[in-house]
């Protein structure tokens, strides 16, 4: 029995998803949407990247699919069944990734210290903003939130960022319990936050908006509602709430911290304001996680039951 | 106790209190128990009422035979591949269900009906199995069955450490099997995070069962490693000079370098997080000294090659596959073998692209990531050879090609998504994003399909008949559906910036996409579907579809192709000698395809032994003693296996001689039987087939009672 074969439309039928790629509303892509130097300056080299490959991968793909449908048996074209060797073909299948990988490994170096998050070239090396004075904040990640110091200010928000725009802001960032990943993907690059350590990123806003920022790394039941609002604000609007800020906060020393970063999981998102930070309060966190001081066990089955009252204890 | 535990201990029972905490009625959990409650019934029922326990005992679990321990690696790999995919259906149904503030959750999540306890141990265990469990498992099982036949061996070099390999790969799946219903599984991904595996954020057995089941399994596959490098230096055939070693041979012993080289980092790594959490040292936590990036770095130094074990094995299959439907030899050989080994070399100094986000310095960074783009040359190297095989060829397309064409396909996208995430600048932006998910599954979906299309292109070799053709391409074609529906739709999702690992989905604006990612895992399941159909037609029509001929493809061109279909246990009635580089199409050539020789000799062969299979069990059980901590139980089976080592290396009667005569009249009743000079009164077993319908009545066993 001569069995039927599958109809062509149908088998094209598996393609379809390919059409997403074009005709998608681009607002939602974050990635496409830099909203500051660094993520442009990430956004730049991945067009770039991508290009320069492009320049040898879709002739190789026109030429497989070529060599596939002129090559059929049924096709009767050219058979050369010795054919295996060539030292012209040679020299090429090595010499055009060798050049491709050449011109590549250039742009990236380039790129690492544009994006360098220790001393990233776009902000640094910037005229624009060699006069601006930056601000500094302190970022602490807790099982499953985050604290985000202003020291200069002495001010805390838990779980929002608020920043001034065209400022560039240096970040020192440090863990209190596992490794999180401070990432606001309009605004800037990852970079891993690790407990005992310290890391650095830096950023400026162009554009006055709220971005998405959250951890992308896991770090445990909690990690799934480990996000921050970003609110990129006016010179004046940042002073202005920096000052509200200090009016209605609590007082933040390192006791309070340390009840803060018991396990919580931010179901609710909730934001909590705190005046009158402590000085110094970074490095005690970071030297405290070192003696092992400061460091919270997780109940066994926290989030096996989120409607249990143990959870209800640990989450807000 | 030299660490705080949580939950309760006693000398006897060990942790196992903890059970009586667990919930076990959560109907997953309970559903998932009851498949594999009536899985095994059956299977054991079936042994049982067909008679066939003597027959299991002597045929496959004390087996030496290469062909078969490889026919078995591929089971558990399948086996555990379907596990591995249900993990997969529950992760794509929760996180379209969990979409939104407003999505509800049933079961004690929050949102859709896996709280992060329970999503968070799938996902890892997903990961782990897959790569571990199943890939490793599978590519291993074809290196045992395809590789000594093609080097004109008889068997491997040391045969019962291959038994011993295998076994030890079937505990480690058995402990991952029995962490799903006793106790839990690790939560913290398949790479066990530092420091979250720490026992203070990890209170559980679930990373001591990921912990010891990976050191077991490691164990396993670094002795087959062993033994496949020794085969191949040692068992070739005369005349097969390295210049004619086929290339999936070649492959083979590039991917095993790696594997023997990289799987002690692993061992190594996974042994000091094991004294942190059972001991208390400091190695890779937070605090007193300890350093978590450590880990880090020492696993992805296995990490990275492993990804290389499990492709170059894979290319190999398409070095095979492609130059057959072809009809030509594979261009630039020489460059090949090159290319396999530089990737394998290059692999080892690539490991911290996975960590680019630390926050190196850019030196360091740079460094790492123009050597990461060096693996890209031979690559590409690859790619454009196997398109210059097809090149003036006369090209057929049974399914194997399909699937070795998709494979060139995905490894084209693959490698360019890969050559992104190498550029430190684009890697900031989509590092731990599904992007990255996105990039890996393409490139082991690559080894997926060249698995298949390997499966399809040496099925009539090992059991005597072809797969069937029609539901073989609606396999292809629902996969490849599958596979579309689910990558393309998570690269977009990376280039939104969706994360990895996330149990809820905050972003209303992600759910069409998962949505369709959802569809796909909806073909992968119709396609496996499509996969047991075409077994099942191709066994009910096994008389139809049977090959007789050595070479099934009639254009094959290795040595396996040059004796009997299927193989007799014995490989081959002499040794054969090798003239040239693609023996079999040089023979065909030169009209010298009569398989049977002029004169006979006696073979060597080895011997079964049940040993493997005892130690392994013990290895089990040690393993489950060391997870719920209980002493004395580990401490006496670990004493059983090294009694059962001391007891088999006093073992003298390992081997035996089949002589001449006898070889003869075997050989002359393959052919008769071939040729259908001998009725088919009784039709070759189908599972029979890697010993030959022959040796499937005449094992070694056997041959030893008579003597
Ligand atoms: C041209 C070759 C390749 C390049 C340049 C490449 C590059 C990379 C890079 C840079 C990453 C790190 C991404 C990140 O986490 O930020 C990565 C991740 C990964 N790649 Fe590749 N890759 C290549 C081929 C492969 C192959 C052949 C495999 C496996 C068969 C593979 C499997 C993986 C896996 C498993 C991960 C991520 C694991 C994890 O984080 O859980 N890659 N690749
Ligand atoms: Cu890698």
């Amino acid at each position: 029995m001569k069995r039927k074969k599958i109809p062509m439309f149908l088998r094209f039928f598996a393609l379809i998803p390919l059409l997403l790629l074009g005709g998608c509303n681009t607002e939602h892509f974050w990635l496409f949407n830099p909203k500051g130097p660094v993520a442009a300056a990430n956004l730049y080299y991945m067009v770039v990247d991508v290009v320069i490959m492009s320049i040898v991968i879709v002739p190789t793909v026109i030429f497989t699919i070529w060599v596939i449908s002129r090559y059929r048996a049924s096709k009767k074209a050219h058979h050369d069944p010795k054919f295996s060797h060539s030292n012209g073909l040679e020299v090429l299948v090595w010499g055009i990734p060798i050049i491709i990988v050449g011109v590549l490994a250039f742009f990236s170096y380039e790129g690492t210290h544009a994006v360098n998050p220790w001393n990233p070239t776009v902000i640094t090396k910037n005229p624009k903003y060699a006069d601006t004075k930056p601000l500094e904040v302190d970022v602490v990640t807790t099982d499953w939130q985050w604290m985000f110091i202003y020291p200069k200010q002495h001010i805390a928000v838990a779980n929002e960022l608020v920043i001034p725009v065209h400022t560039p802001v240096h970040f020192r960032l440090t863990s209190t319990s596992v490794t999180n990943n401070f990432y606001i993907p309009q605004l800037v690059g990852q970079v891993y936050v690790m407990p005992g350590m310290r890391s650095k990123q830096s950023l400026v806003a162009t554009h006055t908006g709220e971005y998405h920022g959250f951890s992308a790394a896991l770090s445990g039941g909690g990690f799934s509602w480990m996000d921050f609002k970003t609110k990129a604000v006016s010179e004046a609007d940042f002073n202005a709430w920096v000052e509200k800020v200090k009016q209605q906060g609590r007082r933040l020393a390192y006791p309070k911290f340390a009840a803060f970063a018991k396990p919580t999981v931010n179901l609710a998102g909730k934001v909590h304001y705190f005046s009158d930070v402590q000085p110094g309060l970074f490095a005690e966190v970071i030297k405290n996680v070192r003696d092992g001081k400061l460091q919270y066990a997780t109940p066994m089955f926290l989030t096996e039951n989120m409607d249990s009252k143990e959870f209800k204890q640990h989450s807000n | 106790m030299l660490v705080d535990l949580q939950g309760p201990w006693n000398p006897i029972f060990g942790r196992l209190g903890l059970l009586l905490e667990v919930h076990y009625n959560n109907p997953i959990i309970f559903f998932a128990f009851m498949m594999v409650v009536i899985g095994g019934t059956a299977a054991l029922s079936w042994v049982t009422f067909t008679g066939r326990w003597g027959w299991l005992w002597r045929e496959w679990l004390t087996t030496v035979d290469h062909k078969k321990l490889g026919i078995m690696y591929i089971l558990v790999g399948l086996v555990m591949m379907l596990r591995g995919f249900v993990d997969a259906l529950m992760m794509r149904t929760q996180q379209a269900m969990a979409v939104g503030p407003d999505s509800p959750g049933v079961l004690g999540a929050a949102h859709g009906y896996l709280p992060p306890y329970h999503f968070d141990q799938v996902f890892t265990a997903h990961g782990m199995i897959m790569i571990l469990l199943a890939a490793t498992p599978i590519l291993v099982g074809f290196m045992n069955l395809i590789m000594p036949i093609q080097i004109g061996a008889r068997d491997m070099a040391y045969p019962y450490l291959n038994a011993l390999g295998l076994w030890l790969t079937v505990a480690a799946a058995s402990l991952v099997m029995i962490a799903l219903f006793v106790g839990d599984f690790s939560h913290a991904g398949w790479v066990g995070l530092t420091p979250l595996t720490e026992l203070p954020y990890s209170p559980g057995v679930g990373v001591d069962y990921y912990l010891w089941s990976i050191q077991i399994g490691s164990i396993g596959t670094t002795i087959g490693a062993v033994n496949l490098i020794a085969t191949i230096i040692k068992m070739r055939a005369p005349g097969m000079t390295w210049g004619r070693l086929p290339i999936f041979t070649w492959t083979t012993l590039a991917s095993n370098i790696i594997a023997l080289t990289s799987f002690p980092v692993l061992g190594v790594a996974l042994a000091l997080l094991t004294l942190d959490r059972y001991i208390g040292t400091h190695f890779f936590t937070a605090d007193l000294g300890g350093n978590l990036m450590m880990y880090t770095n020492l696993f992805w130094i296995w990490g990275h090659p492993e990804v290389y074990f499990v492709v170059i094995p894979a290319f190999g299959f398409l070095s095979e596959i492609i130059p057959t439907f072809s009809e030509k030899p594979l261009f630039g050989y020489v460059t090949m073998v090159l290319a396999s080994m530089a990737i394998a070399g290059v692999s080892w100094t690539v490991w911290l692209h996975h960590f680019f986000t630390m926050g190196a310095s850019p030196g360091v960074n740079s460094y790492f990531s123009i050597a990461t783009m060096l693996v890209g040359i031979p690559t590409g190297v690859k790619v454009f050879n196997w398109a210059f095989t097809m090149w003036r060829g006369k090209l057929r397309f049974p399914t194997p090609m399909l699937w070795a064409i998709g494979s060139l396909f995905l490894l084209i996208t693959g490698g360019m998504t890969g050559m992104m995430l190498a550029v430190p600048a684009i890697n900031y932006l989509v590092h731990n994003s599904v992007f990255v998910i996105a990039h890996f599954h393409n490139m082991f979906l690559l080894i997926v399909y060249a698995a298949f299309g390997a499966t399809v292109y040496w099925w009539p070799k090992v059991f005597g008949f072809k797969l069937d053709e029609y539901w073989g391409k609606v396999f292809f074609w629902l996969f490849t559906a599958g596979t579309l529906f689910v990558f393309v739709p998570m690269y977009t999702l990376g280039f939104m910036g969706m994360t990895r690992r996330l149990d809820y989905i905050p972003h209303t604006s992600w759910e069409p996409l998962l949505l369709l990612e959802v569809i796909g895992t909806g073909f992968y399941l119709l396609s496996i579907l499509a996969f047991v159909i075409q077994l099942g037609v191709s066994i009910y029509n096994r008389e139809k579809n049977r090959v007789v001929a050595s070479d099934a493809w009639g254009t094959s061109r290795s040595v396996e192709w040059m004796t009997h279909t299927p193989p007799p246990f014995y490989n081959f009635a002499v040794t054969p000698v090798i003239h040239a580089r693609d023996e079999w199409a040089w023979r065909r050539e030169h009209g010298l395809t009569n398989l049977m020789p002029e004169k006979f000799l006696d073979i060597h062969m080895p011997k079964n032994t049940a040993v493997p299979l005892i130690i392994s069990f013990f290895t089990l059980v040690c393993g489950f003693a060391l997870v719920w901590r209980i002493w004395w139980l580990a401490a006496a089976t670990f004493a059983a296996i090294i009694i059962a080592m001391i007891i088999r290396s006093f073992d003298k009667d390992t081997d035996y001689i089949i002589p001449a005569a006898e070889v003869e009249r075997m050989e002359k009743e393959i052919v008769a039987r071939a040729e259908g000079r001998i009725p088919a009164g009784e039709p070759a077993p189908v599972g029979g087939g890697a010993g030959g319908a022959y040796a499937s009545k005449r094992t070694p066993t056997q041959r030893r009672d008579n003597d």
